[in-house]
């Protein structure tokens, strides 16, 4: 049986938490599954701590803010130190659907990928949220240079559902970009000659806060990850 | 060069050596830095006085007044300058980003134990 981690990266989330690790305790319940959660709590604002204390959800309080990035590489770090074998990334703002951990998480099991991304775009036909158009032509704008910087055709190239095997979490936990992780991991993981796969997921419009990435930041985002992954192009990885 | 140009220039040389060596002795810039601006001011110094020198280098660079040419060769200088701090301070950052980490995993491994 191999163990897995879900890992919740959660900033100003009080209005959330709770909902999210309830689904996936009882999902665990439901389908007698073991996963295990942490929260790592990006030095929130908020009540999202004590929320979390108040109800015994396993959770890291960062005693400062990181950024996305410096606070997923902590759960990688968590993973890689308890020695799971596989770690999922999950929202913690109910965009991301439990049911689909299994999906994600089997390519690993059976051997067949080493990195999972969960994708909205590949069933074309599945409904759910696919952002709105403007954020739809950026993550097509990603997935081109994602392609040109690494030879591999990656579609929902912002996804924040994944899963990766203990190899990527040691190399995770070691490092991880402060800025942009997504689209950015993805094309030096694919580098770096793992195998990378995506699967269809489903996933929820927000359910209450405030998105991290913001509508005046998308311009300097599409810049800063555009010059980052054409320099991965050029970069060496052995 | 004007005599008193002349004497801006020793004068501001003079006062960076002294700024520099007053942080050197209070341990506030570790040696290495310090080189960097010890270096500046003694090129002040050098330019303040043997003007003749460069006004021939000025002028095969095609600079035409020596001044242009120093206040050129000093925004480089700063400019590689700013490059290095932004080095630096990526660096530092990357270092605090482990330190938050690591103590954080530390401290509620800690409370986990003492519940």
């Amino acid at each position: 049986m191999k163990r897995v981690l879900i890992i919740i990266p959660a900033y100003n989330e009080e209005e959330n938490i709770l909902d999210t690790y309830k689904s996936i305790i009882d999902y665990n319940k439901k389908y007698k599954t073991n996963y295990d959660v942490i929260v790592i709590n990006d030095g929130s604002k908020d009540n999202t701590s004590k929320i979390c204390h108040e109800n015994n959800i396993p959770v890291i309080d960062l005693i400062n803010n990181l950024g996305i990035g410096g606070a997923v590489q902590t759960g990688y770090k968590y993973a890689c130190y308890s020695n799971y074998d596989i770690a999922v990334q999950f929202d913690g703002d109910g965009q991301h659907d439990v049911n689909y951990v299994k999906d994600i998480i089997n390519p690993i099991i059976n051997d067949n990928a080493e990195l999972v991304i969960g994708s909205r775009f590949i069933d074309k036909k599945a409904e759910g949220f696919k952002s709105s158009f403007s954020r739809r032509v950026g993550i097509k704008i990603i997935s081109h240079l994602i392609k040109f910087a690494s030879h591999k055709k990656i579609y929902d190239t912002t996804s924040g559902f994944r899963a990766c095997n203990k190899k990527i979490i040691k190399d995770f936990a070691n490092s991880y970009p402060s800025e942009y992780p997504e689209p950015v991991t993805t094309a030096e993981i694919i580098k770096k000659g793992y195998k990378v796969e995506e699967v269809p997921v489903k996933m929820k419009e927000r359910q209450g806060g405030e998105s991290s990435i913001k509508a005046w930041k998308n311009v300097y985002y599409m810049l800063n990850v555009s010059l980052y992954l054409l320099i991965i192009k050029f970069r060496r990885y052995k | 060069m004007s005599k008193s140009l002349i004497i801006t220039l020793v004068v501001v040389s003079i006062c960076l050596i002294i700024i520099t060596s007053h942080y050197l002795k209070k341990d506030r810039i570790p040696i290495k830095y310090s080189l960097l601006w010890y270096l500046f001011s003694l090129l002040i110094l050098v330019v303040a006085l043997f003007p003749g020198l460069f006004t021939i280098i000025s002028k095969t660079l095609g600079f035409e007044a020596m001044s242009n040419m120093v206040i050129g060769i000093i925004i480089g200088l700063l400019l590689l300058l700013t490059m290095a701090l932004t080095i630096m301070i990526a660096g530092q950052k990357k270092k605090t980003i482990l330190l938050i980490q690591e103590l954080s995993l530390l401290k509620s491994e800690v409370k986990e134990k003492n519940k």
